[in-house]
């Protein structure tokens, strides 16, 4: 079944289009991920999808309900995480999920919140000494308190160090795994390679891959590059490159899913040829090399 | 789930702010106290002027922990984007507001029985001849102080403000309710000061006119609901 459906939404602030035309849908129990720079109108569509904004245009449908229309039906059955709201300073980590609980009707205990979002030991601290990270985790934390069937996550992991961040996509994965349908955006192309199993890529207020296109994009997004070795034949090589900048600077370029084996790959070959890889360097995909990517599609017609 | 635990967060809250409650709880109440305690001393009539100070500042004290304290709370909670958080939960908008306006206006009752028991051992100041209708009089115009006051934060461009924009309803209340003492005031202007629901409590207390006091809270509740439906602003302005 359809959980989230948004069809040819329109949103502007103004005279500024924030949202053109966006058509997606998510089906039950299923992480999708809207993928997107600052300002490509994410926030606008999850803040459409959980109530808050009324769209200029096109319908938005959350579990067979109108978000803005029936705010209070949908909201009995959603979490949300926004990308910014506030606390009260002065209370603790532990009075505000027990203030929380207390609007909630069947709450999760207290300890299992916390434990959730690996904020046990900060249950005495205000709310205003935690760290940036650490109120993200707590907004998760409230978030699911009362078990949502759909949750709205925008920008879940921004702020985190590395290891909450892991710890943020666990519990994602186990919600979802448990039925939980999850909508969430991200700037971070590694975030929704791991956690989503279908994605969009928003930019300038429309979508501009979606699905396959998308996932061919992304999980071609990490890079190997080195300088290629005098007289030797890119077609020998066991991965193919395509070749960056001209003369000297010339730079072989392999495009890989998993950048780290196939560096891997490549050193091994060298070795074995008694060649030196010069100026090898290994990046894991960024949004912005998506981005360039999908230019270079769109310029050879093959995009959308 | 429901206005209630809006209500116990809004009590919890109001009590928590240290900085606030001189404001919204010393000062007025000090006001309200201090000023009848003085007239009961310094007046030849100390107790009638004691009395009819201590009911003028009814007045003050609706204006400050009711009105001012919950422009205040509320205005400051929608620049921090804490009311946008509150409406992530499954609450309703009514159930947030009115849950906060609940607990507002109880805090203002308590501060006028504290007042009205501390001006009865100070100034000698006797007690409501009519307890049902003063104890109306003061929950009702707690209430519906507290309603404006929350009404009034769509005119508060942004939370610092808010004790600068509340200001002077504070005043024209306390002089429109004699508060401040005898202001000369031109005769077309006594008229319009006395439909404030300020001086309708004021006036109520002092002369036991229930009807007038009705009228005039059902006309400013009304008032306060519409305003709080066209107006209310969640968010901070985007700009």
């Amino acid at each position: 079944m359809t959980a989230i459906r948004v069809r040819e939404l329109r949103k502007s602030y103004g005279d500024f289009p924030a949202v053109r035309d966006v058509s997606f849908e998510v089906a039950e129990g299923e992480i999708f991920a809207l993928l997107g720079r600052n300002g490509a109108g994410k926030t606008t569509t999850v803040e459409i999808l959980a109530g808050f904004q009324r769209a200029d245009g096109g319908t938005v449908e959350v579990l067979g309900l109108d978000p803005y229309a029936d705010r209070a039906a949908v909201r009995q059955r959603t979490g949300v995480m926004l990308q910014e709201a506030g606390f009260f300073p002065d209370l603790t980590v532990a009075q505000t999920v027990d203030v929380w609980r207390d609007f909630t009707a069947a709450p999760r205990p207290r300890d299992e919140a916390l434990g959730l979002a690996g904020l046990e030991a900060k249950a005495g601290t205000r709310v205003r000494q935690l760290s940036g990270g650490e109120k993200r985790a707590l907004d998760l934390a409230l978030a699911v308190l009362g078990r949502p069937d759909v949750l709205f996550l925008d920008e879940p992991t921004s702020g985190m160090d590395p290891e909450a961040r892991r710890r943020t996509w666990e519990v994602v994965l186990g919600l979802a795994r448990q039925g939980t349908t999850v909508l969430l955006t991200t700037h971070y192309l590694e975030e929704a390679q791991h956690l989503a199993s279908a994605m969009a890529v928003m930019d300038a207020g429309e979508i501009v891959a979606a699905g396959g296109m998308a996932e061919t994009l992304s999980a071609q997004a990490g890079r190997v590059s080195f300088t290629l070795p005098p007289g030797v034949d890119p077609a020998s090589l066991p991965l193919p490159v395509t070749f960056d900048g001209d003369g000297d600077g010339r730079r072989a370029v392999c495009r890989a899913a998993d950048p780290d084996l196939a560096a891997q790959t490549l050193l091994t070959w060298a070795a074995g040829r008694g060649l030196r890889l010069a100026g090898l360097e290994v990046r894991t995909a960024t949004l912005e090399d998506l981005f360039l990517d999908l230019a270079a599609a769109s310029a050879k017609g093959g995009a959308r | 789930m429901s206005m209630a635990a809006t209500y116990r967060l809004g009590t919890r809250l109001f009590w928590r702010d240290k900085t606030m409650l001189f404001g919204s709880v010393v000062t007025p109440v000090g006001l309200a106290v201090g000023m009848p305690a003085l007239m009961r001393h310094v007046q030849p009539d100390g107790v009638v002027s004691a009395t009819a100070m201590f009911q003028s500042a009814i007045a003050l004290l609706l204006a400050i922990t009711a009105f001012m304290n919950v422009a205040v709370a509320l205005s400051s909670r929608r620049d921090q984007l804490v009311l946008k958080r509150l409406r992530a939960t499954s609450l309703t908008d009514a159930q947030i507001l009115l849950g906060q306006v609940a607990s507002t206006a109880t805090q203002t009752v308590a501060m006028i029985v504290v007042s009205m028991l501390a001006v009865r051992w100070l100034a000698g100041v006797p007690l409501p001849a009519d307890p049902l209708l003063f104890a109306g009089a003061v929950v009702a115009g707690s209430f519906v102080l507290s309603l404006l006051g929350a009404a009034y934060t769509a005119a508060i461009s942004r939370a610092e403000l808010a004790a600068a924009y509340t200001t002077p309803v504070f005043l024209v209340a306390g002089v429109a309710a004699g508060a401040m003492g005898p202001i000369p005031l031109p005769d077309w202007l006594r008229p319009v000061l006395d439909l404030l629901p300020t001086s309708a409590v004021v006036n109520a207390v002092r002369t036991g006119d229930a009807l007038g006091l009705t009228l005039n809270m059902a006309a400013w509740t009304a008032v306060g609901l519409v305003a709080l439906r066209l107006w209310f602003r969640w968010e901070p302005r985007r700009s």
